[in-house]
């Protein structure tokens, strides 16, 4: 396999463990390949390993052993205020409890998003304000979030996922707090923020969600159990 | 300079080489709004822990605003009175002395060149009673005195109501009172002709006095004339005080030569002493307690300042996600611990201004009750919003490393 284009994401033989007695290994030795443009989903029960994919994938925490590369930037090797430069410029987060600021407007929710990158205050208003018409919330810039639903929060959050316009966006249970029909809304402003070009990795454990997206990447005891795009390739 | 050209040429390499990524970045002008986020959207507790900074400051504040003021009040009397009041008075002496200065003493002094005017008292032993009918025991502590009719011009005095002794009221039976005396007879109209009983005469109150702050002796003297004392008691004219007014520029000089002109015969038994000194010791005095309560500001301004250390800390727990969410979005852990300490400077910055605030304000509410200018020293202003912000820095440090060295993953995790 030669590539000439470098993938959005990659993990070369990442293994991670937790000091204890006995230590946790919670990844053993996985290899993942994430293309630009891709859309797939991490899944498997609690205990697999997935939240720690997660945390690596996100640059939130360093692999015990292995590579990992963003836009083929080796930040396995990076510092810790370099891997903070990777997250507020290559990444953009989304979480199952949405973590949007109390009492802070959509658009200052959102704008928080470029907070960390160095853009003037004025311009990350605008630009959220344009992500929030993104995701389909133009009407809501002054809400706060108690003024707004499950769904409309888990799309502020995704708004400030978007917009410092990441390399990859990842989302942990993105529908793990919303009844069906905010699930449905919110899986399908992901694929539509797909088929525009974002590259989107959906971490699950809800299997009915995973099977809506294009690839799976199934894990069992910090291993790669089943990865659909190899099934294919194979 | 050098730092902006160094941006520019970075973002035009950061095409060339991928690995290259701009720094994460807060911008000065986010601190403060990043740093006050957390206080706006907690506006009692913001306000009940700047409470705390806030009393310690308004009480050092206050202290220092009172004491100041006090003082100014204090050297405005002496200003008033003048520094160049001297007394003369027997004194112990060595000699075992008679203490009695001569009769002619006053005169004598009076020809002392830079002496401007004098005048003598003579105590009596009369006791003073507001009839013939009690008990001739009860003299409410009130001396008699002789006075020269020059006393009042000497010491700068003035009446609260009704005459001085002159030439004709001093040669007979009338008196004056002091403050303090009037007060306690219960005399405050000199029209109706009140007499009081004083050493078996009846004497008519002609004058009260205003009081003396360089001769409190004579607040509660009953004054009457040196004639009439001389005329109906019989009295031996040894002044027991001198009063003597000098040009300014010689006060100490006078001073030095007072008791041998006084009593040349034994000038150690005279002892002559500077009234304004006395006040300026009280000043000493007063700055003494001002320390004291200067202290006890400084603890509650300590107290104040672990009240906002405690608040932070407890924000720092309850707010992980929050951390977290800004390590995610890209914040470095020194941007955490700049936007916890800047929260906790606020916090006593806000306690400081207030309190400086309500410590100009008590000072202003007291010193105008007692009369006083309002005096606030530049110093305690400056110095009270000072010393709120080094507690704020010192309160806040810990918190702010604690939270900056949350790791992100923990801090993520769901509450």
């Amino acid at each position: 396999m030669t590539d000439i284009s470098p993938a959005a994401l990659e993990l070369i033989d990442v293994s991670k463990e937790y000091a204890g007695s006995p230590p946790v290994r919670a990844l053993d030795g996985v290899s993942v390949r994430i293309e630009r443009g891709e859309l797939l989903a991490i899944v498997g029960p609690s205990g697999s390993g997935k939240s720690t994919m997660l945390n690596v994938m996100g640059t939130l925490d360093l692999p015990t052993s292995g590579v990992v590369k963003i836009d083929d930037r080796e930040v396995s090797k990076f510092s810790e205020r370099r891997l903070s430069a990777v997250r507020s410029h290559l990444i953009g987060f989304v979480f199952q409890s949405f973590f949007l600021l109390d009492g802070v407007s959509a658009v200052d929710n959102v704008a928080n998003g470029l907070l960390y990158s160095g853009v003037g205050a004025r311009k990350r208003r605008e630009r959220a304000a344009v992500a929030l018409r993104t995701v389909g919330l133009g009407h809501r810039l002054g809400h706060v979030p108690n003024q707004m639903s499950g769904g409309e929060r888990q799309r502020v959050a995704i708004a400030r996922a978007i917009v410092n316009e990441p390399s990859i966006i990842l989302a942990d249970e993105p529908t793990g707090n919303l009844d069906t029909a905010a699930s449905e809304t919110v899986m399908d402003l992901l694929r539509a923020l797909n088929d525009a070009g974002s590259t989107i990795v959906v971490i699950t454990h809800d299997k009915e969600v995973a099977q809506s997206l294009p690839r799976q990447v199934a894990f069992r005891d910090g291993r790669v159990e089943h990865d659909t795009s190899l099934a294919v390739t194979q | 300079m050098t730092a902006a050209i160094e941006e520019v040429v970075e973002s035009q390499l950061a095409p060339a080489s991928p690995n290259k990524l701009p720094p994460s970045r807060l911008l000065p002008a986010d601190i403060l709004s990043v740093g006050s986020s957390g206080l706006r959207s907690r506006k009692m507790r913001t306000a009940l822990s700047a409470l705390g900074i806030m009393i310690g400051i308004a009480a050092m504040v206050g202290v220092l605003g009172l004491s100041e003021s006090s003082q100014a009040d204090l050297r405005k009397q002496i200003e008033a009175l003048g520094t160049n009041l001297l007394t003369v008075s027997p004194g112990g002496g060595f000699g075992g002395g008679d203490g009695v200065l001569p009769e002619e003493t006053a005169a004598k002094i009076s020809r002392i060149g830079p002496v401007e005017v004098t005048a003598d008292v003579v105590t009596l032993e009369q006791s003073v009673l507001r009839n013939d009918l009690v008990n001739a025991n009860e003299t409410s502590g009130i001396t008699v005195v002789a006075a020269d009719t020059n006393l009042l011009s000497t010491l700068n005095g003035e009446l609260s109501a009704g005459i001085w002794l002159d030439e004709a009221t001093g040669a007979t039976p009338n008196v004056v009172l002091g403050s303090v005396a009037a007060e306690r007879h219960g005399i405050i109209d000199v029209s109706q002709g009140i007499q009081l009983y004083i050493g078996d005469e009846w004497f008519t109150v002609i004058g009260i006095l205003e009081p003396f702050p360089l001769a409190a002796d004579l607040d509660r003297s009953a004054l009457i004339g040196q004639p009439v004392a001389a005329e109906l008691f019989d009295a031996e004219l040894n002044p027991s005080i001198v009063y003597v007014r000098t040009d300014p520029n010689f006060v100490d000089d006078v001073r030095a030569v007072l008791p041998a002109t006084a009593d040349p015969a034994s000038p150690e038994e005279v002892e002559a002493s500077r009234p304004s000194e006395l006040l300026e010791t009280q000043n000493a005095i007063e700055d003494s307690f001002t320390n004291l309560f200067l202290g006890l500001g400084a603890v509650s301004l300590l107290v104040g300042g672990v009240g906002i250390a405690n608040v932070m800390v407890i924000a720092v727990i309850e707010r992980r996600n929050e951390i977290g969410l800004r390590r995610a979005l890209g914040a470095t852990r020194a941007h955490i611990r700049r936007q916890f300490l800047t929260e906790s400077l606020l916090l006593s910055a806000i306690g400081g201004v207030g309190g400086v605030a309500l410590g100009v304000f008590v000072t202003w509410v007291y010193a105008r009750s007692q009369g006083w200018d309002v005096v606030v020293p530049t110093l305690a202003i400056i110095g009270g919003i000072v010393a709120a912000l080094v507690i704020g820095a010192v309160a806040g440090l810990y918190p702010a490393m604690r939270a900056a060295r949350l790791a992100p993953t923990e801090a993520l995790r769901a509450a």
